[in-house]
Order: structure tokens, then C-alpha cells, then sequence
């Protein structure tokens, strides 16, 4: 216990004297999201500007009297267009809409520019009005950010992660034995077993405080993200037991992706093949993020026992505020088991002659 | 004469690599250390003389655990390398170029760390690192980073570090190579003085001088296989090591040809 605390100690020290090393696994990315998530809500916000906020601009000729005060309470008519100039404007995007009324028993001519959003929201609701529809939005806001939310954020989520994790595992196993710090460890008497507890310890704690800093620089630009959608994404949509699950769940997973990059870089011979080793690895854990996005609230509880997938699953499922009990304690039990096997299978790679001596 | 060290019939075969072979002209396995026993005696320096590839180096990482071998024991103060492992590397110093340090922490640093992991207790620890550090001139260095030490300054070190559990068992894989004339002489000398506190010491060198200025006696290797044993002065009765070795490389392989 005391050695696996030696080697602790050491992971962080050498993690923190390596000034160019912490300022890219734990300044970097956070301030990275940070900066692209508000300069795509200021692209989103100013697009969105665009749209919403006035009401959609219409010509509409030959206008029954009878309809022209519900027409008028829905649209922004113009006058001051002539058929031709009127369908100019219509292309350019300066009218969003052109209704013409059919002077005998003819039909309604919706004329609208399908390349705009605003003349397709105003083409929507001349359609309505035709026909005499009611249209009501029962979306609220919140469900709305909620399903953005758990279809977006396990797949960045899990991408954060494994980006922390290849920040430190890989410099830390196969970098050791490329310069061949890792065989003066190899003579001393510590146990294997302590060594690969004590990196992976270590390493999964700095890995985990490099994602910590990629999700505060998502949660503070998410209000710039979230007023360029129309609002309703807040922290107080989630409960105590929300962030708690989740916050498991990624501790969980870290510690296996932290593994599994430790094994690879263990086989590997240098820090670089190691990178190149683990894409594969990456790809796979990509899809977990973005299959949970299909798999949804539906999932069969099966699907809980697949290392990190469930992971995705569970974290989708509480961001949707569809909380599985039974999901998360299988997924935490899970991840932990299997990330126990992995640190069993560093072990022995640490134990192997032929690995660890395979210059 | 107490033996301190007991080799008894080690092997030790490589599987070769593709690109391996091809230097082997072939073989798919390579043969390094072939039936290797001998004894050594307590504050002794013995010898392992033999050109290179003659399997020193391996048969010295066998002794340290750093691998294992595929038959054949050996014993270290009555600790089995392939039986108790860890009680050897804790009874041992293992010095080799190929062990190198971390670039990123001092020496203060890395001696502290390596004296936890050998359970040595801190006051003695540091009354250690003490004696050490000012004997060798590390001691001005302490808080500089190893990235920034000479290589010399580097390689005593090494020295000082693989010797902080204060072991009275030394494996040493060729103690001059690659040092400059005045870090060779720190160390062979330091060498003599710890043959001085009773302590042993097994060497490997492809170098006749190192051999005849340290070792008490000698063993030679070609091919794997020990080839002479005996007494540094009964080796050189009749003429000087240098041509003795080739006399015993001649018979060994013209017997093969
Ligand atoms: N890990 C290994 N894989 C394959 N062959 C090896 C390995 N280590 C050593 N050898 C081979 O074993 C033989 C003995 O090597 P070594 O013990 O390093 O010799 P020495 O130290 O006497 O120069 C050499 O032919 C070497 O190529
Ligand atoms: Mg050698």
C-alpha cells in the first residue's frame, strides 16, 4: 500500500513539474471548448436573430376582406410590392412569403423561398391558415434542451475523456519504456501489482481532472450556447442524484479508458506507436457515444453489461431526466469489474520479459 | 570461502524476431546463455569476461530478475531467482547503462523515491543519501534536474541510486562502458572500496585491463557456455589474460568448425 502510494506520488509529481505537459492536458482543453462553444452560439445567436425576431413578411394579393384580420395578426403584410418585384424579394429574402388568393373558385398559391428559414416557417403557417389549423408547439423548453442534451453530450462527453487519457497514459507507460526509466523500476523489489495500481490510480485522477476542465469549459460557455438556442438549458433542470450518477459513471469509465491505453502502451515500443495503436480503440469508443444516441431511453437493460457503452447509455439517460436505477448500478459494477481485469492483464504485462523488454 | 552466489545449469533461449533471424542467418531461436553454472564467494569481485554477445549481459539479467530463465536456478544469499524474486531484487543493486533515470526529477528527488520503494527507513535513507551524494559530488547538483546533469554526472547517479538499499550484492553489467576516464576511475575505485566492506560484487566486461585491475576471479564465456573458471592468478600463470582468452576462443571455436 505504502509503494502504491510512492508511485502515486511520483505519477503527479512528474505530471505537475512538466509545466508544457499540465498546461496542454488540463488548461488546453478546457479553454479550447470554451472558446469554440461560444463562437458556435455566437454564429448560432446571430442566425437565429436573423430568423426570430420579427414576425414573417408577406404579399398577399387579392385578399378577401373576410380573412384580412386574421392574415394581418399572423404575418407582417407589404404592400409596396408589385407580382414580379414581390418574387425578386421572395428569392433575395427580403419577403418571406407570397399568397395569392384565386379570384373564382381556384386554389390558394403559396409562393415561398425554401432556402430560408423564416420563409419556411411562414410557408408553415400560411398552410395552417389555409386550411384552417390550429397550430400548437407542446415542446417545452426544457424537454427540448434535454433531448439536445442527451444525444449530444455523451459522445463529446466520452471523446473529452479519452482525449485526458491520451494526454498522460500513454507519455507515462510506453514513454517510461522507450527511455528505459521503466526497467530501473522493474528491478526493485515493488510488487508489479503496485505498479500498475499505483499509474493507474494516478493517471486516471489526472485524466479525470483533464476532463473536469474540458466540462467546465462546456458548462461555461452553455449559457451562451443556450441563450442562442432560445434558452431552457439550466443546471437546476438536474438533481443532486443526476450529477452524482453521472459524476460515477465518468469515474468509472476513466479508470478503463486509462487501462486500456495503459495496455496498449505497455505492448507498444514507443509513445508514438502507442498513439498510433489506440485509434482503433477511439473509433470504438466514438460509436459507443453515438449508437447510445439510437439506443436512447429504450435500451434493454442487457445493453448496461457493455463497458463503457453503458456508460453513454446511462449518461443519455439521465440528461433526458430518465433515470434508470437498475442501468447505472449495473454499468458502475460493470466498469469497475472490468477495468479490475485490465489492471490484472497490466500486471502481468509488466511481468513479461518479452513485453516489457521488446526493444 | 562462504559462497554467496550459487549458478546452477542456467538457459536462457531467445525467440527471435523476423528482422533477428536475419542476422542469425535464420535460426528462429538464438541460444544465449547455454548450461551456465558457477559460484561466487563473498567479498569477492568476480568476472565475466567474454566478447560481445557471448550472453553476459543476459546471464547478469537473469541474476537480477529482469528475466527469467527457461531452466536452471540461481541463488543470491539464499534468495531464489526464479523461487523468490522479490527477495532478491531487494537483496541486490543492479547497475547497467540501460537503466536510466527519469529526465523530468532531481536526484534528491529520484533517491528519496527509490529509497521508499526499496522500504529503506527514512533517517537511514537520508543519512545515505547524504554520505553518497557529498562522496560522489552529487550533492551540488541535487536540486538540478537529471535532464540537465553531464552524462557523468548522470552515470554516478545511476551508481548511487541502484545502491540505496546499501546491498551486499552487486551486479554490475559493464561498469566502464560508455564513461569518461574520470567517472571509470570514481567507479572502479568505488568498487574496490566496497570489495573493501565485505561486500560482492559480479561484473561483466569485454575489457582484459577492467579484469585484471578488479576481479579476484574470472569466469569466460563464448557463446553462452562458460568456457574457464578459475582464480584471476591462475589464469595468468603462464601468460598475460589477453592471450589466454584467445587461446580458449581458438580451441572453442575451431572444436565447432
Ligand atoms: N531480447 C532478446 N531477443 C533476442 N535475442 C537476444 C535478446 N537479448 C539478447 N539476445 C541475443 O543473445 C545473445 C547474447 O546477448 P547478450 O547477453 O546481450 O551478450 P553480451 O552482453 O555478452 O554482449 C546475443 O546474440 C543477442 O543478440
Ligand atoms: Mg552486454
Amino acid at each position: 500500500m505504502k509503494t502504491v502510494l510512492t508511485i502515486i506520488k511520483k505519477e503527479f509529481a512528474r505530471f505537475f513539474k512538466d509545466t508544457r505537459l499540465w498546461i496542454t492536458a488540463l488548461i488546453l482543453p478546457g479553454l479550447l471548448i470554451f472558446a469554440l462553444y461560444n463562437i458556435m452560439g455566437s454564429i448560432i445567436e446571430s442566425e437565429v436573430e436573423k430568423g426570430a425576431d420579427e414576425t414573417c413578411t408577406a404579399y398577399i394579393v387579392n385578399m378577401p376582406d373576410s380573412q384580412s384580420a386574421a392574415y394581418s395578426a399572423i404575418f407582417d403584410i407589404k404592400d409596396d410590392y408589385t407580382n414580379q418585384t414581390a418574387e425578386d424579394a421572395l428569392k433575395d429574402g427580403k419577403l418571406d412569403l407570397i399568397i395569392v388568393f384565386p379570384t373564382d373558385a381556384g386554389k390558394i398559391q403559396i409562393k415561398y423561398n425554401s432556402a430560408e428559414t423564416k420563409s419556411q416557417t411562414a410557408y408553415a403557417l400560411a398552410v395552417a391558415m389555409v386550411a384552417n389549423y390550429d397550430i400548437v408547439d407542446l415542446a417545452d423548453e426544457q424537454s427540448v434542451a434535454r433531448t439536445i442534451l442527451s444525444t449530444v453530450v455523451p459522445m463529446v462527453l466520452l471523446m473529452l475523456l479519452f482525449s485526458g487519457c491520451m494526454a498522460v497514459a500513454p507519455e507515462s507507460i510506453a514513454g517510461e519504456k522507450e527511455r528505459g526509466t521503466i526497467a530501473t523500476l522493474l528491478v526493485t523489489p515493488v510488487k508489479r501489482s503496485h505498479i500498475a495500481v499505483g499509474k493507474i490510480a494516478a493517471l486516471s485522477a489526472i485524466a479525470l481532472l483533464s476532463g473536469l476542465s474540458s466540462a467546465l469549459g462546456m458548462l461555461l460557455s452553455l449559457p451562451k450556447l443556450a441563450g442562442s438556442v432560445g434558452g431552457g438549458i439550466s443546471f437546476a433542470m438536474y438533481g443532486f442524484g443526476d450529477y452524482a450518477a453521472v459524476l460515477g459513471v465518468i469515474l468509472s469509465t476513466v479508470l478503463i479508458l486509462v487501462a486500456v491505453i495503459s495496455i496498449v502502451s505497455a505492448y507498444a515500443k514507443s509513445v508514438k506507436e502507442a498513439s498510433g495503436l489506440v485509434v482503433p480503440i477511439m473509433i470504438l469508443v466514438m460509436l459507443c457515444g453515438v449508437f447510445s444516441m439510437f439506443a436512447g431511453t429504450v435500451a434493454s437493460i442487457g445493453l448496461y453489461f457493455i463497458p463503457v457503452f453503458n456508460s453513454a447509455l446511462v449518461i443519455s439517460n439521465v440528461l433526458s431526466g430518465a433515470v434508470n436505477t437498475a442501468g447505472i448500478a449495473i454499468t458502475v459494477c460493470m466498469n469497475v469489474a472490468f477495468a479490475a481485469v485490465l489492471v490484472f492483464v497490466l500486471t502481468q504485462m509488466f511481468k513479461s520479459e518479452r513485453i516489457m523488454f521488446n526493444k | 570461502m562462504e559462497a554467496i552466489l550459487q549458478v546452477k545449469n542456467l538457459n536462457k533461449t531467445f525467440k527471435l524476431s523476423r528482422k533477428q533471424r536475419k542476422l542469425e542467418g535464420g535460426a528462429a531461436y538464438k541460444r544465449a546463455v547455454d548450461d551456465l553454472s558457477f559460484t561466487a564467494y563473498k567479498g569477492e569481485i568476480f568476472g565475466l569476461l567474454g566478447p560481445n554477445g557471448a550472453g553476459k549481459t543476459t546471464t547478469l539479467r537473469m541474476l537480477a530478475t529482469l528475466i527469467k530463465p527457461d531452466s536452471g536456478d540461481a541463488v543470491i544469499d539464499g534468495a531464489s531467482i526464479v523461487a523468490d524474486p522479490y527477495g532478491v531484487r531487494s537483496k541486490i543493486g543492479f547497475l547497467t547503462s540501460e537503466l536510466k533515470l527519469e529526465d523530468f526529477f532531481t536526484p534528491n528527488y529520484l533517491y528519496d523515491f527509490f529509497s521508499k520503494l526499496y522500504n529503506v527507513p527514512e533517517e537511514t535513507a537520508t543519512a545515505r543519501k547524504n554520505k553518497m551524494f557529498s562522496k560522489f559530488g552529487i550533492d551540488k547538483f541535487a536540486e538540478v534536474k537529471v535532464a540537465n546533469l553531464s552524462t557523468g554526472m548522470k552515470q554516478k547517479l545511476s551508481l548511487v541510486i541502484s545502491l540505496v538499499n546499501d546491498p551486499d550484492f552487486i551486479i554490475f553489467d559493464e561498469p566502464t562502458n560508455g564513461l569518461d576516464v574520470l567517472t571509470a576511475k570514481t567507479v572502479t575505485d568505488y568498487l574496490v572500496e566496497m570489495r573493501g566492506e565485505g561486500k560482492t560484487i559480479i561484473l561483466s566486461t569485454h575489457i582484459f585491463s577492467l579484469i585484471e585491475k578488479l576481479c579476484d576471479r574470472v569466469g569466460v564465456i563464448i557463446d553462452g557456455r562458460l568456457v574457464a573458471l578459475d582464480t584471476l592468478a591462475n589464469l595468468t600463470a603462464e601468460k598475460n589474460l589477453e592471450d589466454k582468452f584467445f587461446d580458449l576462443y581458438k580451441s572453442v571455436k575451431g572444436e565447432m568448425q
